[in-house]
């Protein structure tokens, strides 16, 4: 099998569907499992199976051996342009397999009925051992078991290279070894299938040392991207079914708005049009997607609406939650690295800093706005076609959504535009309305999003704020770190058209949800400067704003994105050490060096250190200016350890002080993920965060005013452009004695914000404690 | 009915005049290389070229470009096989070179608003075959109606993959 994609087919892409394997390849798969008692200890879990899913125990609904010694691996992860299921996941299996890589042939992603184990497009590699891994391990232990008894030699004493088992001078392939075989066999999974974190592989198989990986570490290419480039993918956005009708959705007025009178459709102009109303929710279905959307700008401008005003505006928003918002209700959270007494150490200390840091409303913005295509049969299956990064919470969804079990639900994964979070508790945001549309009209339905319901009617990364203490010792070193963060919940799973139809959903995030959705907030960020003596860091929690107050129960919905909660409590902690350091009369990188023990947390300063060409030196450098329109120069620098990796970022930086006009001329980031499982594609991931960060740190701020969002289009939400880019450098160390490999594609997106903010503050002196530091509030900040 | 000459093919298309390009290409005639992605010519994700011009199909009334050449990703190759006289076989294997560029670089992430990009980066180096950096950035930044926006944030992937295209076009392979 020559494609990487294995999709029914839509018209459009040539894959070779199964079944046309099965004729023209003969015996399909070896349904191959084991797990005897060696390997397995205790009984194997089982979770209930639903209709419609592959049964996870089974070892074969994971990894299929083929005669022809092909592979296919199966996975509930579904890309969003990392690629790390084409890439990392075929070499990770490879190696456990001891395979090449072009052996794994086909990589089935996403559906729930292809694929066994649910869970998010999120933490890809599992803390180092992603389902995956632990699926060849157990298949690699099966095959060797197979080639004992065939060749008649015991497991120790076989060799295994390319997917050729020898020993005692014979040799056997992996193919010639599941040929005619039909084995059962089974493996320990827990867990629950449709929930956040999908199903777990349990139990210990042995796992190849990292001294044999010889798949691992290089650098493979992304098989997806030539079906991609080539127009050759069926993305969701392609999928067209048969009787399959268009449509647009009306969203209310506002925030709160609820429904007075829908419009009707004008048929001397839209004949083929139809409007459909359930609760607050408004429909308009035509034949066509030209129709569609003209009937629904026409059905919009005669819906009439309550008013409602509900929200604090975004110019009041940080005293709206200082002062208002009730962070009573949720416990306070304390940091695992809380020690000694933070309190008389700031007393005692001269030099100290108090400062809030503050973090605005951010959108996901994929560039591609939310659709799905939902078929409801007569019989009450329900087809999804769309680009999730939880399909498996999808289902369970919408089954609660329509009083069903989730085994009458399937959801077809597709790739799409990547929307870095939005999803991974199961929706998006078109999903749910088509399923509503299709049931009502009883055809298929395509929903689309257009860009202004994108911006204003999605979830978003929630603002935050916090308030830092810290002190500086006589010897210049901090004696003591305190903070507290302040951060609505970062996790509203509920589908929207399912509130606004009034149909079943989850609660909204509460005191009581559970860990993932509750208000609680967490503390996110691991501390990474174990010498300094006191620490306290707290978390608080509060609701949604506005939402209570909402009569639809929506208000601002908030949705983790990109380093959640994590970039909102390491952007204040990361620009408070660099204020530290300033009030130490010490150089910013060797300040954190200096308080730094760990041995990764130094490699990556020094290694970021050496890149980016960095003077050591106090901030602000000598003579520091901050008016006038000559470009001033400044630079700053930030640390995370985030999934098992460790990062530090350098941004250099020329501010025009009349203007407040960032331009970051270079980004230096280096990474220590342990292993570098395929360094090129690292690269990428760590390229396109860096400059996602740069967006979030100057651009990315969601405005809203009493009602709803203002910001509605990319003119209102800007991104940055090729010309806002700087040089940007990427340091990969493979560190294999570590044993792990981290994640790559979190954490660069968050790294630039406080590295710029303090090369602001190296260029001027003055320090801005905002995000983003869009002009006009540098060219503010400058005037004071 | 409406005559539409794209990548080469004529097609008879019925739709109402004022049907954006970016409909017809989807929906009728199943060329999904063009992407919807803001619908206000603010991104790119929809560009498709118009007498090797770069436009943007979501507001380009189906009517106003009857008489013109288009051409979308998928004609690409055809596109290129014909401006180096190849031979019918040859331009059956053969992509174009910003493609080749594209996957060879591994450019994408999401690789939505990818389509947009390699349309611009044909627009320009028809037009300049060897383009500076400067150049490169100017032509995804001012030269069309909008920048041409990635979110993903692949821009250097795609200025290296620009370079490398230009390289493979001088090669003539």
């Amino acid at each position: 099998m020559a494609t990487m994609s294995e999709k029914p087919g839509l018209g459009f892409v040539p894959t070779l569907s199964r079944r046309q394997f099965v004729k023209a390849g003969g015996a399909l798969v070896v349904g191959f499992s084991l797990v005897g008692p060696e390997i397995l200890k205790g009984d194997a879990a089982k979770p209930a199976m639903l209709k419609n899913s592959i049964d996870p125990t089974l070892l074969s609904s994971w990894i299929e051996i083929h005669p022809d010694n092909t592979i296919l691996i199966r996975t509930g992860k579904n890309d969003f342009g990392q690629g790390t299921t084409f890439t990392a996941y075929r070499q990770i299996v490879a190696d456990e397999l001891s395979v090449s890589f072009e052996a794994i042939t086909t990589v089935v992603t996403g559906d729930t009925d292809r694929t066994p184990d649910g869970s998010g497009a999120f933490d890809f590699l599992g803390r180092g051992v992603p389902n995956i891994r632990k699926a060849a391990a157990y298949t690699y232990q099966a095959l060797l078991g197979l080639a004992s008894e065939r060749l008649g030699v015991p497991k120790e004493r076989l060799a295994v290279k390319d997917g050729v088992v020898s020993g005692g001078g014979k040799s056997v392939s992996y193919g010639d070894l599941v040929k005619n075989q039909q084995l059962k066999l089974t493996i320990p999974v827990k867990g629950e299938l449709t929930s956040i974190m999908g199903l777990t592989i349990d139990g210990n198989p042995p796992m190849k040392p990292v001294s044999e990986y010889t798949v691992i570490g290089k650098s493979f290419k992304n098989s997806i991207i030539r079906s991609k480039v080539a127009a050759k993918e069926t993305w969701a956005t392609d999928v067209r079914l048969p009787g399959m009708l268009h449509a647009r959705v009306v969203h209310p007025k506002t925030l709160g708005s609820t429904l007075i009178s829908a419009g009707g459709v004008d048929k001397t102009k839209f004949p083929n049009s139809q409007v459909i109303v359930k609760g607050n929710f408004l429909g308009v279905v035509a034949p066509t997607e030209w129709e569609a959307i003209q009937a629904a700008d026409q059905v919009a401008s005669a819906t009439k609406w309550t008013e409602w005003k509900g929200l604090p505006g975004n110019a009041k928003l940080y005293q709206h939650l200082r002062e208002e918002a009730d962070w009573k209700s949720a416990p306070a959270t304390k940091g695992d690295a809380n020690k000694g007494d933070a309190g008389p150490a700031l007393a005692a200390s001269h030099k100290k800093l108090a400062a809030t840091y503050q973090l605005s409303y951010m959108k996901h913005a994929p560039i591609g706005p939310t659709m799905a295509v939902a078929d409801v049969k007569p019989d009450g299956t329900v087809h999804i076609y769309t680009h999730n990064q939880n399909p498996q919470e999808l289902r369970g969804e919408i089954a609660m959504m329509l009083g069903t079990t989730p085994d009458h639900v399937i959801v077809h994964a597709y790739p799409g535009p990547g929307h870095y979070g939005r999803s991974n508790g199961g929706n998006a945001g078109a999903e749910d309305e088509a399923v509503i549309l299709s049931q009502s009209v009883g055809k298929p339905v395509r929903v689309q999003w257009m860009r202004a319901d994108d911006m204003q009617w999605s979830t978003q990364s929630a603002a935050a704020f916090s308030d830092v203490q810290l002190a500086i010792d006589d010897k210049g070193k901090m004696s003591a770190y305190q903070v507290d963060h302040y951060m609505p919940p970062m996790q509203d799973d509920r589908p929207i058209g399912a509130v606004l139809a009034g149909l079943p959903t989850m609660p909204a995030p509460d005191v009581h949800s559970d860990f993932i959705t509750s208000t609680v907030n967490n503390i996110s960020d691991p501390w990474v400067y174990a010498r300094v003596p006191n620490v306290m860091e707290r978390g608080h929690g509060t609701f949604q704003v506005g939402q209570k107050a909402s009569p639809l129960a929506v208000g601002l919905r908030d949705h983790s994105m990109r380093t959640p909660v994590q970039f909102q409590q390491n952007y204040p902690r990361e620009l408070a050490i660099s204020e530290a350091a300033a009030l130490a009369g010490t150089d910013a990188l060797q300040f954190r060096l200096d308080h730094a023990s760990e041995e990764r947390v130094i490699g990556v300063l020094k290694a970021v250190r050496d890149a980016s060409g960095w003077d050591t030196r106090p901030s602000p450098r000598p003579a520091p200016v901050s008016t006038g329109s000559t470009p001033v120069r400044g630079r700053g620098v930030s640390l995370m350890f985030r999934n098992l990796t460790y990062w530090a970022c350098v941004c250099q930086i020329a501010v025009t002080p009349s203007t407040g006009a960032i331009v970051v001329e270079k980004c230096t980031l280096a990474v220590d993920p342990g292993i570098v499982i395929n360094p090129m594609q690292l690269k990428r991931q760590v390229e396109g965060g860096a400059v996602m960060g740069i967006s979030h740190a100057l651009f990315e701020e969601v405005t809203f005013d009493e009602s709803g969002i203002t910001t509605d289009d990319w003119t209102s939400y800007p991104i940055p452009t090729m010309a806002d880019i700087p040089e940007i450098k990427v340091v990969l160390i493979n560190n294999p004695k570590v044993g792990t490999y981290g994640g790559g594609s979190e954490a660069p997106n968050a790294l630039a914000a406080p590295a710029i903010a303090a090369a602001l503050h190296d260029a001027t002196a003055k320090m801005i404690r905002r995000l983003p530091m869009k002009p006009a509030y540098v060219q503010a900040l400058l005037k004071t | 009915m409406i005559t539409l000459n794209v990548n080469g093919v004529r097609h008879e298309v019925q739709a109402p005049d004022d049907t954006p390009l970016l409909y017809v290409l989807r929906n009728d005639l199943q060329l999904i290389g063009p992407q919807f992605g803001c619908g206000l010519a603010q991104c790119g994700a929809c560009a498709v070229l118009v007498d090797g011009k770069e436009v943007r199909s979501c507001i380009t009334p189906v009517a106003s470009v009857v008489n013109q050449e288009i051409t979308t990703l998928e004609g690409l190759p055809a596109r290129w096989a014909k401006q180096k006289r190849l031979s019918a076989e040859e331009a059956k294997n053969t992509l174009h070179p910003v493609q080749q560029a594209w996957i060879e670089e591994q450019t994408p992430q999401c690789g939505f608003c990818q389509n947009g990009m390699m349309i611009k980066a044909t627009e320009l180096l028809e037009s300049n075959p060897h383009p500076t950096l400067a150049q490169i950035k100017e032509a995804f930044t001012t030269s069309g109606p909008s920048p041409n926006l990635c979110r993903c944030g692949t821009y250097v992937a795609i200025i290296e993959a620009v370079q490398h295209a230009s390289t493979i076009m001088a090669n003539g392979r």
